[in-house]
């Protein structure tokens, strides 16, 4: 019965459901876990990278660039960052259009966007396509966390239909279920970012499938005020910086491991 | 030109380039304000500095950093002082046959292959056409002057701060013989690592 | 003819205009208000050509007001001028540009800072402590650099205003009658009798 309302375009079905807005959903609570935390000082965002394997060539990552691989977390703005999961081109395609959105606003207001809004231009266009003929709707969720002088520091959702929602603390794709109780366990209402970290940190260690956390599982990214200049700073961790954070936290990779593996 | 005032120049030194601009901003003969600087950022080691019609200088100043933020996001890398020099070439010449009417100078560090940086400056006319110099460029109300001064005090191989008495003794000297430039200066030096930045007061007149 | 003044003081600008509307050589009106509210912390003077004025004063105060509606926060101040900015640089080469000169006075509340720009018709713009359009500026200004005190309280303030608006009214051939003043400070905009 479903054939009939999903296999052409998104039109509702008797029971007033929208199914391929319902799949894209569905897509993305496979993706890579992406995990957002709000703290009172900044925001901390997390992610887990599913395309791995030593013979994927990382050298564009290790350095140059801003940062990240560019799997699972962006830089959107100066302000915002950018954690994905779904269907990766669709999030290449939205992460392009933010920036060039962020842009136009620096270009026109000569200020830097604020998160609200840059999450609304997104849930706007991600709206459309569920709306208008013969186009699919985009399979990603976004986590933005960014910082703007109206709100401060900030944490967004947004979702395949165009909905969108502000967080304190949230997760999506694989295991975010666990990762949200965990969440409402743990979070205090006036978290700094030091111990933001080391919660994200934590979750993520408890949700992902491998017992080991490393940098070729894990995106990692913080947003900040600059101590000197009050100007919102992102810094997305490169990956010897990912291993160097999770030994400081007893996460990483013990010694012995390796040892073991070459033994 | 004359209608705003002010006046920009940029030199070379050994490692390091400085650029600098007076404060002024008039209304023909009336000054409007004694805070308007004309020297802009673009990377972390290029700068901008634009002279002429003020309201230009602000659209230009806008529409090069939406240009530069495009490059970066697109290329991954911050652009080079090079590439740069072209696009503010190209952008003036979009309108060759109705120009924004500013004299832009531009001075950067490029990065060698051999992981070195070399000195750029550049400066072009209202329409885009570049001049590449190895020693100073100047734009504006008080140019004659300073191109005088300069060609008397620059020398080559000057360390950064140096350059800086240099490029400063000359912008303020140079303004203090134009009525349209002038109420102090602020200088920058691109160094490798850092930029050194100081806002001087000058005859404030 | 037309005069307009503001200046900053601490947590306030002031901003004053004549309230003259001439045609030629004839006063059409000595009532009229140049100073418009843009939000709820911004204030927008301006004089020029006549019909251009109000043309954009209004198609500026709905926009700014849309915005608002949009997003449920104002626009702050350096935004809302470097958008008014633009908006006076693109009319200049359009086919028919603009002819009108603006003071722009607002406090941020996000930072707590009252800021004053100058704009002019072709849409060159300055933050300024003071600032003046009109044969005014040529008595005002001066007079400002020697009185003005960033941090004057709203009465020491007033009495820098009086001496500009006196000294224009004794040596301006042809200075207006009356003026209108505006505040804005942390608590809105408020009018004031002068």
């Amino acid at each position: 019965m479903a054939r009939r309302y999903d296999s052409r375009t998104t039109i509702f079905s008797p029971e007033g459901r929208l199914y391929q807005i319902e799949y894209a959903m569905e897509a993305i609570s496979h993706a890579g876990t992406v995990l957002g935390l709000l703290a009172k000082d900044g925001v901390v965002l997390a992610a887990e990278k599913k395309v791995t394997g030593k013979l994927l060539d990382m050298s564009g990552a290790k350095e140059g660039g801003y940062g990240g691989s560019g799997e699972k977390i962006f830089l959107l703005n100066s302000n915002v960052i950018a954690g994905v999961a779904g269907i990766t081109a669709d999030a290449n395609s939205l992460v392009n259009y933010a920036r060039t959105a962020a842009q136009r606003h620096l270009f026109t207001y000569n200020e830097d966007i604020p998160v609200e809004m840059l999450a609304q231009r997104l849930c706007d266009m991600k709206q459309g396509y569920t709306q208008f003929g013969g186009l699919r709707p985009f399979g990603v969720s976004l986590l933005y966390a960014g910082y703007d002088p109206h709100y401060e520091f900030q944490l967004y959702h947004s979702d395949p239909s165009g909905n969108y929602s502000g967080w304190k603390a949230t997760c999506i794709g694989a295991n975010n279920g666990t990762a949200q109780s965990l969440l409402k366990q743990e979070y205090k209402d006036d978290i700094t970012v030091e111990e933001a970290i080391g919660l994200v940190l934590r979750v993520m260690s408890k949700t992902m499938d491998s017992t080991t956390l490393g940098s070729e599982k894990l995106e990692f990214a913080v947003l900040t005020l600059d101590r000197n200049t009050k100007l919102p700073k992102a810094k997305i961790y490169k990956p010897a910086e990912i291993d160097a954070l999770l030994q400081q936290h007893d996460l990483g990779k013990k010694d012995e491991d390796t040892e073991m593996g070459s033994a | 030109m004359e209608y705003n005032g002010g006046s920009v120049i940029a030199m070379v030194g050994k490692g390091c380039v400085a650029i600098g601009s007076d404060l002024r901003l008039g209304n023909q003969a009336l000054t409007v304000a004694t805070n308007f600087e004309k020297v802009f950022p673009v990377t972390d080691r290029i700068y901008i500095g634009m002279s002429g019609l003020a309201t230009d200088v602000a659209t230009l100043r806008e529409q090069f950093r939406f240009r530069v933020n495009m490059y970066t996001i697109k290329e991954e890398r911050e652009i080079e002082p090079e590439s740069f020099a072209h696009l503010v070439s190209s952008t003036l010449y979009e309108r060759r046959f109705g120009p924004y009417f500013i004299e832009p100078v531009m001075a950067g560090l490029w990065k060698t292959q051999a992981g070195e940086y070399k000195p750029y400056i550049a400066a072009a006319d209202l329409i885009g056409c570049l001049n590449f110099a190895k020693d100073f460029v100047v734009a504006g109300t008080a140019s004659e002057k300073l191109f005088g001064v300069a060609e008397g005090l620059w020398e080559p191989d000057l360390e950064p701060e140096d350059l800086f008495e240099t490029i400063s003794q000359t912008l303020l000297n140079g303004v203090d013989r134009d009525a349209y430039s002038g109420w102090g200066a602020v200088i920058h030096v691109i160094l490798p690592d850092k930029v050194i930045t100081r806002t001087l007061k000058g005859r404030m007149d | 003819m037309e005069c307009s003044f503001a200046l900053t003081g601490k947590g306030y600008v002031l901003i004053a205009a004549d309230t003259t509307a001439a045609r030629s050589i004839v006063k059409m009106k000595i009532d009229e208000d140049k100073i418009k509210s843009l939000g709820p912390h911004l204030l927008m003077a301006y004089s020029g050509e006549p019909g251009d004025t109000t043309q954009f004063a209004e198609y500026i105060e709905r926009n700014i007001r849309l915005y608002q509606i949009r997003n449920l926060y104002p626009l702050r101040p350096p935004s809302a001028a470097s958008w008014i900015r633009r908006a006076l640089a693109d009319s200049l080469r359009s086919r028919k540009p603009y002819s009108v000169n603006l003071l722009l006075g607002g406090y941020d509340t996000s930072n707590h800072t009252p800021s004053l720009y100058w704009i002019d018709y072709l849409g060159t713009q300055a933050e300024v402590p003071f600032a003046c359009h009109g044969y005014g500026s040529y008595f005002a200004l001066s007079l400002l650099d020697r009185y003005h005190d960033p941090e004057a309280n709203l009465e020491e303030g007033l009495a820098v205003l009086r001496r500009c608006i006196d000294e224009v009214s004794k040596r301006l051939v042809v200075s207006p009658g009356k003026y209108r003043v505006k505040v804005v400070d942390k608590d809105g905009i408020r009018e004031i009798e002068f």
